[in-house]
Formats: C-alpha cells, structure tokens, sequence
C-alpha cells in the first residue's frame, strides 16, 4: 500500500515537473515514517482479529496460545538474513546508478524501492521454510 | 563424512501415553502444535534443550526419543 503510493506520487511527479530533490525528499520521509506506523497499527490489529478469531472458533475465553518457539525463532533469523542480503545487493545496484552518473535521487528512490522488495523477499523466504521445513547451520 | 539425520519416536511414544495428542506434548514442552508436527515428519531437528524436554515428558532417556542414523539406512 505504502509502496503504491510512493509510486504513484513518484510517478506522478516525474510526468508533472520532474524530479524536485526538495518533494522528494519529503515523500521519502513520510514513506518511512508511514510504514513504521502502519506496521506497529497492522501488529496491534493482527492480535486484536486473531484473538477475536481464536475465541469465536473456539467458544471459550481462554488466552490463545500464541508463543514464538526455537522453531520460529530460527526460521525468522533465517527470513531477516534473507531480506539483509536482498537489501544488501539493493543498496549496492543503487550505489552503482549514482557511480555511473544518475542524480542522487534514483539512488535514494531504489534504496527504498528495495526496502520493500527486501521485506517481500524475507517473508516469502520465511513462508517457504515453515512449509520446506528448517535445519540449523 | 557420512551423511546422517535425526529421526525420533515421538509418534510411538505419544500412542504409548494415553494417546497424547500433539498439542499436548506441544503444551508440555513450551512449543506450538506446528513444530511437534514439524519434529515427527523429520522437517525440524530440535536443540538439545527442548529434545530433552520431550523425553523428560516420557520419561525415557534421550536415545529413546531421537536417534542419528545414516541415510542409507544403516545404524
């Protein structure tokens, strides 16, 4: 969502006046800042549902046993450092651009851009190992 | 270096105790349901400590619960 409206507004933008260092500047500001308050309210929102969930499904008003085990643990280690690495090769193309003459803003706009794309990637990554299944090392 | 995997008896050892049900051995041992499903089908090795756990619910000794056997099949 947050991504779309970065991109729409970026778009938007480069069509308009092309790009003004000064808007987008703060479209990246608020971007960041709107993705780590929409990830805490999506967390609180989460529990709330799933507990709301839990208790309709089972008619009790017991508390849902939502514990994070060593298995979790592990496979959430492995999702960040999937995600680290995919930021890393990010940063590193977006490095490259402005190393071969594109302003500072395309560099600053793929770090973002592979931000996201990063957190995608360690999801899945952590989606693929609950179902494959995760060994240590 | 051979290779070798971990393999357990948990399946045997909950039909051996009143039929324990995967969510209470879960309980027991401080984990959620997936990973007792996740250490029966051979997807998760678990660490030392929660192995222990589980054969303290037993009640039998470790190599009782896991076993290192080559893939081939051999001991």
């Amino acid at each position: 969502m947050i991504l779309c409206y970065y991109l729409f507004n970026w778009v938007q933008m480069y069509q308009e006046e092309g790009l003004n260092s000064a808007v987008i500047f703060r479209l990246w500001v608020i971007v960041i800042v709107a993705g780590i308050l929409l990830t805490i309210l999506g967390t609180i929102l989460t529990n709330i549902v799933l507990s709301i969930a839990h208790a309709i499904k089972t008619q009790t008003n017991t508390e849902p046993r939502f514990i994070e085990d060593e298995r979790d643990k592990l496979i959430e280690l492995k999702g960040v450092r999937v995600a680290y690495v995919t930021f890393s090769v990010g940063v590193l193309i977006a490095m490259i651009t402005f190393a071969l003459g594109q302003p500072p803003l395309i560099m600053f706009s793929l770090i973002v851009l592979f931000s996201v794309i990063a957190e995608i990637i360690g999801s899945i990554a952590q989606l693929h190992l609950y179902r494959r299944g995760v060994q240590y090392g | 270096m051979d290779k070798r995997r971990v393999t357990n008896n948990i399946r045997k050892l909950r039909f051996h105790h009143n039929e324990m049900t995967q969510e209470q051995l879960a309980e027991q041992v401080g984990v959620t349901r997936q990973t007792i499903i996740a250490i029966e089908g051979g997807k998760y090795a678990p660490s030392l400590e929660l192995a222990f756990r589980i054969a303290l619910v037993f009640g039998v000794p470790l190599e009782e619960v896991f076993g290192y056997t080559a893939e081939d099949g051999s001991a």
